[in-house]
């Protein structure tokens, strides 16, 4: 499967960060909440994204499968947002690992299925992740309410802050992306 | 047909993942999920001793008159004192011959490794001496773990942050009935006080009937 040496050393690499990020700094991570949903949980993402860029040969063509892989990684992020799920991920390990492993598995499809998908869907994707970003940054900035008991509110203002960020640049992307292939259609 | 499906199904097992997971899209945080899983109103209310501020021990369904309870620690930076100071102005709006004859509140800290008698007693007095319908208490004779677990049951969830020793917890108010009945549930973040007012004045009404 791994023709080239480079490629095994790369996949070993990624895989210790998933270990390393999963269990000796759990602790870290998980003690504030930026932390845990800035740093944490989008790194897990990566690592499956760039595990999965490994593989050239890994492909999923057939469009119905690729709308559902991206369900699958929407839902992933919605449910990884929510307050009670933060708050017992944090609470609970075995939680944790869960999340840890569904980042993960939903990054390492991401890349197979953009590859192939429709142009259409492909935006519509990441329309909808940067605007979820945005929302759920412009509700935790938002709220004076404590929405996760593990954390305190001004780790909770400070995640909104980022999540805009994350959910703007993600935006511009977007329109990058959209741009560019609609300069090529016309070209 | 077959391929449309598969998005489908899809979106229909995360949508029923999500759906299990806030029960039924209402309970988003840990807190409304805990009071969701106590169940719904009405409901009975856990049996258990309490301490009051003189050092009485007291039940609450010895009462047999409604009671607004809520749950607070006193080391609690902000939150606990704000509520008590909602309640405080609760307490004034109701005439007197509400409070205490047919409605008393009790105010009753879980946290039970620094907050004692003498200390509940020294808060009480804060809010004066005409609130004798009002009564602060701790759990009598019961250990931290146990009083956790049962905060639980009534729908109060508590978490002690390890790095700070800030104990993050709901805030709900809990009207019980005479018959020892949780039938109404008040979020002070949310709920006004003329509308908690209005709600516990009705129930007292219809009690009347």
């Amino acid at each position: 499967m791994f023709t080239r040496k480079k490629d095994i050393i790369l996949v070993l690499i990624i895989l210790l960060f998933f270990v390393l990020l999963s269990f000796p700094l759990n602790d870290w991570l998980s003690a504030s909440m930026p932390r845990h949903q800035i740093i944490q949980l989008p790194a897990m993402f990566l690592l499956g994204v760039i595990l999965g860029a490994i593989f050239p040969s890994l492909n999923i063509k057939e469009t119905s499968w690729g709308i559902a892989v991206l369900i699958f990684i929407m839902a992933s992020f919605i449910f990884w947002m929510l307050p009670h799920s933060i708050d017992y991920a944090v609470i609970n390990s075995r939680f944790n690992r869960i999340m840890h492993l569904n980042m993960f598995v939903g990054g390492f499809f991401l890349w197979p299925v953009l590859r192939n998908i429709l142009f259409e869907i492909k935006i519509l994707f990441l329309g909808m992740l940067s605007a979820m970003m945005l929302a759920t940054g412009i509700t935790l900035r938002a709220f004076n309410i404590l929405l996760c008991s593990s954390f305190d509110i001004g780790q909770q203002k400070e995640t909104g802050f980022y999540l805009i960020i994350i959910g703007f640049l993600l935006f511009v992307l977007t329109f990058i992306t959209f741009f560019r292939a609609a300069g090529k259609k016309i070209e | 047909m077959k391929k449309i499906l598969i998005p489908i199904f899809a979106f229909a097992i995360c949508l029923a993942v999500i759906w299990k997971w806030t029960y039924g899209f209402s309970a988003f945080t840990i807190y409304s999920y805990t009071l969701k899983e106590a169940g719904n109103s009405p409901r009975a209310f856990p049996d258990f001793q309490m301490m009051d501020q003189n050092g009485n021990v007291f039940n609450l369904k010895d009462t047999h008159k409604y009671v607004l309870i809520n749950f607070v620690y006193l080391d609690c930076p902000s939150a606990c004192h704000k509520v008590n100071n909602e309640i405080d102005q609760i307490y004034h709006l109701f005439s007197r011959t509400i409070v205490p004859e047919k409605l008393e509140f009790v105010t009753v800290s879980f946290d039970l490794e620094n907050d004692n008698i003498i200390k509940i007693k020294n808060y009480r007095n804060l809010y004066g001496d005409d609130i004798g319908g009002w009564t602060f208490a701790t759990p009598f004779q019961t250990s931290q773990h146990d009083f956790t677990r049962l905060l639980r049951k009534i729908g109060i969830w508590t978490y002690k942050v390890p790095e700070t020793g800030i104990i993050n917890h709901s805030l709900y108010l809990f009207l019980i009935s005479p018959d020892n009945k949780i039938i109404k549930i008040f979020d002070p973040a949310r709920d006004d006080n003329h509308t908690i007012i209005e709600q516990i004045s009705k129930c007292l009404q219809e009690k009347k009937i």
